[in-house]
């Protein structure tokens, strides 16, 4: 599903992004991307997402190289894997309705179309209820989880997230990776980066470690490893 | 058809975001719409005067005083039927002593001074006009030839000349002074819709960003900021055709004592032209809204 061969980001002038990473990801795994700050992991998902080029190496998903990808080509695959950053957040004048069927209709969704998926993935999150509601007046988690039905419109291959969890308590945490574990059921790659110990450790899934822009570990049923 | 509907609906959403910067393009742009056809309409008028100054021209030739009616027929009949002769007019000496008495009524002087005269000091008159200023030389020349000499006490030619050069060179300062107005309007225009746009894309940004991320196409995103590029110019072009209709109803009929109540040449001008002068300027300010909106867009959309 997605390879990586000795993928090198170097950021100018001489800032080390990813060095050498080599990493194959089988379609259907639910992969966690570990490692301190600064190692690498962001760096890797934005390579993913293609909103960075590697400086050398190769990167292919779903036997597409996107290594040199032109930016036309770039909508294309943004709609084949649903991103969760935390960055990207809900635009607040919209309604949670809203700013996911937003995603359908900048992509060129027909009306009906919107109208059947926004409550399906709404529903997948949990929240049907409160599909009327605005960003403000939802929990932190509520956010989070209509930023996953946001990046689940398109039916990704992959859900990409970069620290998903990272503004949220353990509750919400909590609801966060049920969903994406919910998700990954579906069949869909999840490829889920984080720093928090407790999140990786209760998966007990595949657990690749970075350390400054290297694969320093990666173990089938891992555990975050501090040591390395 | 959906795409192009939600394109068209986002360039208003942006326009209305940020209306008042949005009307501040609207009015520089206006002002140099206003400015061109200012430029147009000057120019409509002083080729008018220069028409009718040319119109006028004529050479009188004044026959001496008791030429026989048999030259007088003759010299006219030929001179109408040379090709350069739009028209001869003879007027008879007591024809050209009423006009003259007519002229001086205010001037008893010259009134008494007539009076004390035997008979009428006067000539006839032949008033040719030609078809062409250029040919006017011409017939001079034939006027002044043997065949009338003896006859002809004076033949004189009022060209105008100065007159026509003066408002061509009039002309011609305006039309460089509101030439210049013009570019410098456009290119103000031009930049405040650049800027304008600008902004419509900053407060924008959140929504191009997750546009971005869920994979809206390029020109998704940019086609509602050059769209609405297209719809300041439009306003402007609207708004300008309501002021122009509005001066020269204004203006030209305030401007016909000049012409001594004839055409001023300013509406004639704008009501010929009035449909290829709209798709033109309407158009073409468009055009040009519409590119440096796009270029404006430019980098925000890279990647
Ligand atoms: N745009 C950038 N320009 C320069 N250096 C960058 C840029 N983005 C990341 N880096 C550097 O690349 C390295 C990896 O960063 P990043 O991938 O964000 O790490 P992580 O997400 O694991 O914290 C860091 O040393 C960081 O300083
Ligand atoms: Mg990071």
């Amino acid at each position: 599903m997605i390879v990586l061969e000795n993928v090198t980001k170097t950021y100018y002038p001489d800032s080390t992004g990813l060095e050498g990473v080599s990493l194959k990801i089988e379609s259907g795994e639910f992969v966690s991307i570990v490692g301190q700050s600064g190692a690498g992991k962001t760096t890797l998902a934005k390579i993913l997402m293609a909103e960075e080029q590697p400086s050398e190496g190769r990167v292919e998903i779903g036997g597409w190289d996107i290594t040199r990808i032109r930016p036309r080509e770039i909508p294309e695959l943004r709609r084949q894997i649903g991103v969760i950053f935390q960055d990207y957040k809900l635009l607040p004048k919209k309604t949670v309705y809203e700013n996911v069927s937003f995603a359908l209709e900048v992509a060129g969704a027909k009306s009906k179309h919107i109208h059947d998926v926004v409550p399906q993935v709404l529903r997948i999150v949990g929240l049907e209820e409160k599909a009327n509601r605005f960003p403000r007046q939802l929990s932190g988690g509520e956010q989070q989880r209509v930023v996953i039905a946001r990046s689940l419109v398109h039916r990704p291959k992959v859900l990409l997230a970069d620290e998903p969890t990272g503004n949220l308590d353990t509750l919400n945490t909590q609801d966060i990776m049920d969903l994406l574990v919910k998700i990954n059921a579906f069949g869909t790659t999840v490829v889920l980066v984080t720093h928090n110990r407790e999140v990786v450790n209760a998966l007990r899934r595949r657990v690749i470690t970075l350390k400054d822009g290297k694969v320093a570990s990666d173990h089938a049923h891992g555990k975050y490893t501090l040591t390395v | 058809m959906t795409m192009a509907w939600r394109i068209f609906a986002a360039s208003w959403k942006h326009f209305a975001r940020n209306l008042w910067i949005g009307l501040a393009t609207v009015v520089v742009f206006t002002m140099a719409l206003l400015s061109v056809n200012v430029l147009l309409g000057a120019n409509a008028i002083a080729e008018r005067v220069v028409a009718l100054l040319e119109e006028r021209i004529d050479v009188t030739v004044t026959f001496n005083p008791g030429t026989p009616e048999g030259v007088l027929n003759q010299a006219r009949f030929y001179i109408a039927s040379l090709d350069q002769t739009e028209r001869a007019e003879l007027v008879s000496a007591e024809q050209a002593l009423e006009e003259f008495k007519k002229r001086n009524a205010n001037n008893p002087k010259i009134l008494e001074a007539l009076t004390e005269l035997s008979g009428n000091p006067l000539g006839a008159q032949l008033i040719i006009k030609a078809k062409h200023p250029d040919d006017y030389p011409f017939l001079l020349d034939v006027v002044r030839g043997p065949q009338y000499s003896s006859f002809v006490r004076t033949s004189s030619y009022d060209d105008h000349k100065t007159a026509i050069a003066q408002i061509q060179q009039i002309g011609s300062q305006v039309r460089l002074f509101a030439s210049g107005l013009v570019v410098v309007f456009i290119l103000f225009g031009l930049l405040a819709a650049f800027n304008a746009i600008r902004v419509a894309i900053y407060t924008q940004r959140e929504e191009i960003a997750i546009m971005r991320l869920v994979g809206a196409s390029s020109s998704f995103i940019r086609m509602p900021f050059v769209l609405e590029g297209v719809w300041i110019a439009l306003l402007a072009s609207m708004l300008t055709f309501g002021f122009v209709v509005i001066g020269i109803e204004i203006l030209d009929p305030r401007l016909t004592f000049l012409f001594d109540g004839m055409d001023t040449g300013l509406k004639s001008f704008f009501e010929m032209n009035a449909l290829s002068l709209i798709l033109i300027q309407a158009g073409g300010l468009s055009a040009l809204s519409a590119a440096v909106s796009w270029i404006a867009v430019g980098r925000y959309i890279k990647r």
